[in-house]
């Protein structure tokens, strides 16, 4: 398949500052799509893989964030893909399928045969080239990567139910109170176009309904559709649950890795995810060393070329080094990220913890947590700017930007 | 005559409030906090204001701007690359500071609010004729602070004494001094601490008075702070018998509301509260020792005590917030919630109860 007719356009949604919260501290200074996970910003993983999908046209980035955020981003990143990126701001909320029908003239710009939709806040493998394949199979309106998780976890996402045969979606409920499946949706989609078609149904029926309401007083008691405007459309609710069993839609499963980095501490654990992926895919991106002429290396570690490490240092498994880093002689690090321009002096320690941009951390000082990723201070996060004074010890904290630690610390969010 | 205001830095203890913007633009008693001390400064004749910042200038010149013009003083920002300390911003503004009249010129600390008796202090300065004056005000826990030990009689310092272990004297440091253009040549342009380095050299040539502040001080630096600082503000216009306290029957104490703010039936006000522009306060509502902010709207039934509640935040009906609750820009407190010191960052909605203090972030 793929034929020269086939041009394939990818749309990436990568939210807002006010919406996630739960990113705090470390998005109070950065966008989190642009949050370094293995060395890279969120969102270039996904645009990487998307640079696998044979006939790539376009990739958009759709988001409340202003656009002089992601300008300096999307050019760099167009220039050395050779793939034009482009960011959509969203004015308002629509809706995870609302946003991608309010951009359709765009999306539809280059008339491509199929759209992918990818959330920017995915960590996984990105199967896309093989999703595509899969999806031109079933000839359905839309393709959605499912993963099996466990069934007490289940629950957090969304459900559903397939054909073992077809592979049709049978059945979709979005975070159900009793167990329903244990197949639920990765947030990464393929369309084509008829999606726009569906989409613009539940507007318009939503709007007949809402002049209904004027006569059925029981229509306006239904909190569901009260306070929804038409022009917002929930892909879980408004499409994959109401179309399923219509062969409409079909699944595309992957065994690989899937999180959501919803926190810091979960993107600590992203980033392991992506350090072992380089391992298989490009193994020349990650640093290796003995300890002689380089700092010992313990498993996957990522050093930026503009990072300086001193030889008696042991760095890793699971560490990141960004840009102008420096770390100093003795320096212990593991299950980390370094951030742009830190400096760790001699003989500090880091386990479980993410540094922020140009902080400092003292001689002997131990910086660390517990590694439990799901927890609110199971991984110690230090903002930007933050100094740790030689000796110190923080254990898992949370430190905002611009404060200087003189005492030790343990469980405790320093403002 | 000129003045420098010390604004400094990140104003991390004001957080969330200084998330949203930079400290000296927090309103204290409905007005940004640094425009208590321009409007001290304008009304005893100083003609040109310098504020040392470091951090978000562009905030703070836009913010200014409204306020050159309407206040008729020149108002000058002197941006430092690298933190100066409390001594540093004056070698750095220095220019600024000088001219050819050779006047002593004001420096003031940004999270200070005060009585401001700057009349007084000039004549204070004029009568003992040394290079420098500083005020000093008594406290209770004077080992919190720096203590300045003074000669009784003149007010000339003998000392500084940092955080002392034991009792040395209850005068400290108010953060309000009046210098000669002199005191600029014994500062270099690096980080300095004005108590630490400068001061006790002045002071050792015995050239530096102090001058004890009678009336109100409080260093609003923290929330803890800037609640105690709201009722010593508000009983210090109680005092001058000042018009723009509310009166009324649903008014307790020392209350100051703003006058587009709209408040409903059968609530209860005071004592301590400060009420600011836009705010809508429904009917039914008890609020004691706290301060609502621009565009809050507090909604029917609910009880506020003890708390800051942030720019255009809500708090549904029922709630009740207390104990040192700061909520900050944009935080929403559903119906029927209860906040126990809850410190909530900007842009978020409380659900759940928050029964012991706690950060939301």
């Amino acid at each position: 398949m793929g034929g020269s007719e086939e041009r394939v356009v990818a749309v990436i949604m990568v939210g807002g500052p006010t919406k996630g919260t739960r990113f705090r501290p470390l998005s109070l200074n950065t966008p989190k799509p642009l949050f370094p996970l293995a060395g890279q910003p969120m969102v270039n993983h996904p645009i990487s893989a998307c640079k696998r999908i044979p006939n790539l046209a376009q990739i958009y980035l759709i988001g409340f964030y202003e656009e002089r955020e992601f300008a300096l981003f999307v050019s760099s990143i167009s220039n050395e893909l050779r793939v034009p990126v482009r960011y959509l701001k969203e004015d308002k909320p629509h809706g995870s399928a609302g946003g991608l029908y309010n951009f359709r003239d765009q999306i539809m710009e280059e008339s491509p045969s199929h759209i992918f939709l990818l959330n920017c806040d995915v960590c996984c493998s990105f199967p896309l080239a093989e999703m595509l394949e899969a999806h031109i199979s079933y000839r359905g309106m839309g393709t959605i990567l499912v993963i099996e998780v466990s069934p007490e976890s289940a629950n957090q996402f969304g459900e559903l139910v397939a054909d073992p045969v077809t592979n049709e979606l049978l059945h979709y409920t979005e975070k159900p109170e009793t167990f329903v499946s244990d197949r639920i949706n990765c947030g990464v989609y393929i369309f084509t176009p008829d999606i726009f078609t569906a989409i613009q149904g539940v507007s318009s029926q939503r709007k007949d309904r809402a002049t209904l309401r004027r006569v059925s007083s029981f229509e306006a008691l239904q909190p569901a559709n009260r306070s929804l405007p038409s022009d917002f459309v929930r892909l879980d609710q408004d499409i994959l649950s109401p179309l399923a069993g219509k062969k409409q839609f079909y699944v595309y499963e992957t065994t690989d890795y899937w999180e959501q980095i919803k926190t810091p501490g979960m993107s600590l654990k992203c980033s392991g995810l992506y350090l072992a992926q380089f391992r298989r895919t490009s193994p020349d991106l990650l640093a290796s060393g003995d300890g002689t002429k380089n700092a010992a290396i313990s498993g996957n570690v990522y050093i930026h070329p503009s990072a300086k490490v001193h030889p008696t240092a042991k760095i890793g498994p699971n560490a990141s080094i960004s840009a102008n880093a420096r770390i100093g002689a003795g320096v212990r690090l593991v299950h980390c990220i370094i951030l742009d321009d830190v400096e760790i002096k001699e003989n500090a320690v880091v386990i479980h913890a993410i540094v922020g941009w140009k902080s400092s951390i003292g001689r002997w000082s131990r910086v660390q947590a517990s590694g439990d990723h799901n927890t609110k201070l199971g991984v110690t996060i230090l903002g930007e700017s933050v100094t740790v004074e030689d000796e110190v010890v923080v254990i898992n904290s949370i430190v905002l930007p611009n404060k200087t630690m003189n005492v030790s610390v343990q469980e405790e969010i320093i403002l | 005559m000129k003045a420098l205001i010390l604004v400094g830095g990140f104003g991390t203890r004001l957080r969330p409030l200084t998330l949203s913007v930079p400290k000296p633009l927090v309103d204290f008693a409905n007005k940004p906090m640094i425009l208590h001390q321009i409007e001290a400064l304008k009304s005893i004749g100083v003609t040109e204001v310098v504020l040392a910042i470091n951090y978000q200038p562009e905030v703070m010149l836009n913010f200014l701007k409204d306020f050159e013009a309407k206040l008729e003083i020149k108002i000058t920002c002197s941006q430092e690359t690298e933190p100066l300390g409390t001594a540093g911003p004056l070698a750095l503004a220095r220019d600024k500071l000088i001219d050819e009249s050779g006047e002593p010129f004001f420096v003031l600390n940004s999270d200070v609010i005060s009585e401001y008796p700057l009349i007084e202090m000039i004549e204070f300065h004029k009568s003992h004729g040394g290079e420098a004056s500083i005020m000093v005000t008594k406290v209770d826990e004077p080992s919190k602070y720096g203590v300045v030990v003074t000669e009784e009689s003149t007010g000339k310092v003998e000392r500084f004494v940092e955080k002392p272990k034991l009792f040395v004297g209850n005068k400290i440091n108010a953060g309000i001094y009046l210098l000669n253009p002199s005191v600029l040549d014994r500062i270099q342009l690096r980080p300095t601490s004005i108590e630490k380095e400068i001061f006790p050299k002045i002071a050792a040539e015995g050239k530096l008075y102090a001058m004890v502040l009678l009336g109100f001080w409080m260093d609003i630096g923290q929330p803890k702070d800037y609640i105690t600082g709201l009722r010593l503000y508000l009983d210090s216009l109680r005092k001058k018998a000042s018009p723009k306290l509310a009166t009324g029957t649903n008014i307790i104490g020392n209350v100051l509301v703003d006058e587009s703010a709209k408040i409903g039936e059968g609530c209860l006000i005071g004592p301590d509260v400060a009420i600011g522009p836009g705010c809508v306060v429904e009917s039914g509502v008890r609020l004691s020792c706290c301060t609502v902010m621009r565009g809050v709207r507090i909604k029917k039934h609910a009880c506020i005590s003890s708390s800051i509640i942030g720019w255009h935040s809500t708090v549904g009906q029922w709630a009740r917030v207390e104990n040192m609750t700061i909520l900050g820009e944009d935080v929403h407190v559903c119906d029927e919630i209860y906040s126990n010191g809850g410190v909530v960052l900007p842009h978020k909605e409380i659900k759940s109860s928050i029964l012991k203090p706690e950060i939301v972030m």
